[in-house]
């Protein structure tokens, strides 16, 4: 346990002091510390998802609070949530119908008064795992009138109908243990593969979207771009590719540079001439910073005035993200809950400008305020369209990304005092 | 021939069903002065004298009701209001014989006693009164049972085609007894103690439902913004409530809501918050628009599309809003959603109400006295239910995964 507070500890420094660039790695090194986490976690015999949900909980609340406006954090911390609950819940199932299985055989042997009584405990666990895989999904219309029961009961029912059966089940409930964590771990690995591997999937769908002889338009710097534009060269499309730079930090010439060093004819313009250019572009493609639940996106600043520009002109706007990205929470004022301001001295020389940025002239503040912010917000009605690692989609087809990959409990990431157990 | 060309001249909905209906049936005329219902023009110059029918088959009972609530009033047609919402059980029962209308007789009588209650939401009163059909009944099978129930749940519905939660919460009931029955339950009793407990719980749940909205929508109301509020919502007036108890500085613009005046009501329950209100009249709406940072709605009814059926006026604040990029959030209950899906104005059954205006309107002068209209999905921007926050298009979703 020390060592995994040790990595805790490391990576919750690292989140602080911004050191970690990108949601891809940062996605990548939370699963990897979740794992961990999991791996070296003890758990009792009884209710092992409930225990691994909150040590999980626990430590994902102090990652999240450390860097707020990575949500790829709290995106994975949740998808690990979902997946322990999937996992506890396919193996309750599979638990169940052995104890149908094993019900049936013994009645068999005992033919007669003994069958009705195992029935019945039979039948409620099977109905009570079917409500359990209900309180998976959202809450929804078909559940309204139904009780949801609590979640925690589904293990301790199943495993005191066990109980009747004797040593046999004893036996089973120690490789259930063995087997929950290793099935979670499995697909922890799993997400950390999917998270390496986004820009494959993405790529692979560049062809279809891209056309011979088209011009694209991209602001600054995106690695998911980048494979994106490349792979469609790769099926010997020729296109050519407008890059704006992307003040202050300018990445767009890195990628300019890159994408000529593939063989791509590209033009490099400023931010401020995107409304010049745009009517002669066909298409525009960004990387996103995050997706949120109603098809907004976060993206680096100076997107949503290529967004304006689009809409304008009626240029298609492509955002690419991979599913780490994508955030099950709605953005109410996002423009500055969820951006970051960092230093001037991206905009200014210190030295030029010292006089201007003195704090101890006059009354202590100074006639100069320098404003460098992260992120911006495009609103869902810009884009046109999303391509994640599974396909093509609407703005308005997130939600069902997020029903399939999130849990309804764990929008609110927070550790449960003494309640639920 | 002659006054059904006239009429077709002037009516122009691409929704042919409706017109044929409306065409086919009855016209109820005007009672005194005050009041006008618009009879085609041909009719009125063919029968100088109309014929006093009573208004109870064209007037919508749920709006009427929504005004006895929370409007305000201050004429003697309140009182008429009230006799026709009380008088029409009594119709249905003396025309009907039998023990089956008895039991007609009751799911009305039992509806109208929990509707009065104005606390109580429609599709709760309804579920309500087809709980108290289960108890009364005799039926010894979970068939039998179903088959009562859907007479009941069909009277319902027919004695007030306006009322759109009632219709969906009839659905949602019928959809929930026949997924019950499903179920193999071995004692007949035990299923049927069960569907009356989860009856009497709807109320609770439709009570938590409202809390639960409010908490998802706290986050949208920040300091110092201004809420645009139309029409009387318990739902919304929740949502302010427990805005002000979590010390949010805020005001609200709160429009008058003609005919009814509900607006009144809600700015007096506001007032009594300690919260900033000012009244508009509804032609201020625009005027004030730019002051505004977000409009609040609640819904009568969501339909698939994920638009909204809500008082007159909702379509009209939901377009000024739109042209002025300023987000329309609808605060509805999950059993509101209805399986309608109105392409136009006038794709929906009628739902009208008597405008007063103070002074007496000649017979010539057509009145528009519809009480609701639609507001089609692409100008709001979210719903609050207690599902969670939905964008429109998640709302057909919700309702294939429930009838399909």
């Amino acid at each position: 346990m020390p060592d995994v507070q040790a990595l805790v500890n490391m990576f919750l420094n690292k989140l602080k002091k911004r050191k970690i660039e990108g949601s891809q790695a940062t996605a990548k090194q939370t699963a990897e510390l979740l794992r961990s986490v999991i791996s070296q976690q003890r758990v009792p015999r009884t209710n092992q998802a409930g225990a691994l949900i909150d040590a999980v909980r626990a430590i994902g609340e102090q990652l999240i609070v450390a860097n707020p406006i990575e949500l790829a954090v709290g995106n994975i911390v949740r998808r690990v949530l979902h997946i322990i609950r999937e996992e506890d819940l396919s193996l309750t199932t599979a638990a169940v119908a052995e104890l149908n299985l094993s019900t049936v055989s013994d009645d068999d042997d005992d033919d007669g008064g003994g069958g009705d009584q195992d029935d019945r405990p039979v039948l409620s666990a099977a109905a009570v795992a079917a409500a359990a895989r209900n309180t998976l999904r959202p809450p929804s219309l078909q559940m309204l009138l139904e009780g949801a029961p609590d979640f925690v009961a589904v293990p301790r029912s199943s495993s005191s109908g066990g109980d009747s059966e004797g040593k046999s089940k004893s036996m089973d409930r120690n490789s259930r243990t063995r087997k929950l964590k290793h099935d979670i771990i499995e697909a922890v690995n799993e997400l950390i593969q999917d998270i390496t591997t986004c820009h494959e999937l993405i790529a692979e769908q560049a062809v279809e979207h891209i056309h011979q002889n088209e011009v694209i338009l991209t602001l600054g710097s995106s690695k998911t771009v980048l494979e994106f534009l490349c792979a469609a060269k790769e099926k010997k499309r020729s296109f050519r590719v407008f890059v704006a730079e992307g003040a202050p930090r300018y990445q767009g010439h890195l990628l300019a540079k890159e994408l000529v060093a593939r063989g791509l004819q590209t033009t490099l313009i400023t931010d401020s001439a995107v409304f010049a250019m745009i009517s002669r572009v066909n298409m525009v493609i960004v990387g996103s910073h995050a997706v949120m639940a109603n098809g907004g996106v976060i993206a680096p600043v100076g997107m949503n005035m290529v967004a304006l520009a689009a809409q304008k002109h009626a240029v298609p706007f492509v955002v690419l993200a991979g599913s780490h990205k994508l955030c099950p929470l709605y953005p109410h004022n996002p423009e500055v809950l969820l951006n970051e301001l960092r230093s001037p001295s991206e905009l200014l020389d210190f030295g030029e400008f010292s006089d201007c940025l003195d704090f101890g002239s006059g009354d202590g503040s100074p006639l100069l305020h320098v404003v460098n912010p992260t992120f911006d917000y495009v609103p869902p009605k810009a884009v046109s369209l999303f391509i994640t690692d599974t396909g093509g989609h609407n703005p308005s087809y997130m939600y069902r990304l997020i029903a399939d990959y999130y849990s309804a409990d764990d929008l609110v990431v927070q550790r449960r005092h003494a309640a639920g157990n | 021939m002659k006054e059904q060309t006239t009429r077709a001249m002037w009516w122009r909905s691409p929704s042919f069903i409706l017109d044929n209906r409306q065409q086919a049936q009855p016209y109820g005329t005007a009672r005194g002065g005050a009041l006008s219902i618009p009879p085609p023009p041909s009719t009125a110059m063919a029968d100088p004298n109309p014929n006093p029918n009573p208004l109870t088959d064209k007037i919508s009972a749920y709006y009427q009701t929504r005004a006895a609530h929370h409007g305000v009033v201050s004429s003697d047609w309140l009182a008429q209001a009230q006799a026709a919402v009380g008088h029409i059980p009594d119709d249905a029962a003396n025309s009907d014989q039998g023990a089956p209308s008895g039991k007609l007789f009751s799911v009305i009588d039992e509806f109208n006693n929990w509707r009065k209650q104005p606390d109580l939401a429609e599709a709760v009163a309804a579920i309500r009164a087809l709980a108290a059909v289960i108890r009364n009944s005799q039926a010894t099978t979970m068939m039998e049972l179903e088959i009562e129930l859907k007479k009941a749940s069909d009277s319902l519905k027919s004695w007030d085609t306006t009322s759109i939660s009632l219709t969906a919460g009839c659905d949602l009931f019928m959809r929930y007894v026949t997924r019950t029955s499903a179920l193999e339950y071995e004692d007949f009793n035990s299923a049927k103690t069960r569907l009356i407990e989860r009856a009497e719980k709807f109320g609770e749940i439709s009570y938590k439902a409202r809390k639960i909205i409010a908490m998802l929508s706290q986050d949208f109301i920040f300091d110092g913004c201004t809420i645009l509020v139309h029409g009387f919502s318990r739902v919304v007036l929740e949502v302010l409530k427990m805005a002000a108890q979590n010390k949010k500085l805020f005001r609200v613009f709160c429009t008058e809501g003609r005919p009814d005046r509900t607006g009144l009501r809600l700015s007096n329950e506001l007032a009594k918050l300690d919260v900033p209100v000012k009244l508009l009249i509804d032609s201020a709406v625009a005027y004030s628009m730019d002051e505004v940072d977000m409009v609040f709605v609640g819904a009568d009814g969501v339909v698939e599309s994920g638009g909204i059926i809500n008082m007159m006026g909702t379509y009209q604040i939901a377009l000024v809003a739109h042209s002025m990029n300023k987000p329309v959030y609808v605060a509805a209950e999950s059993y509101k959603f209805a399986r309608l899906y109105p392409l136009d104005q006038k794709d929906m059954g009628p739902a009208l109400r008597p405008i007063e205006f103070g002074v007496p309107i000649p017979l010539k002068v057509e009145v528009e006295t519809s009480a609701r209209d639609y507001t089609p999905p692409q100008y709001l921007t979210l719903l609050f239910t207690d599902l969670g926050v939905l964008t429109p298009s998640v709302v057909s979703d919700e309702l294939i995964q429930l009838y399909l």
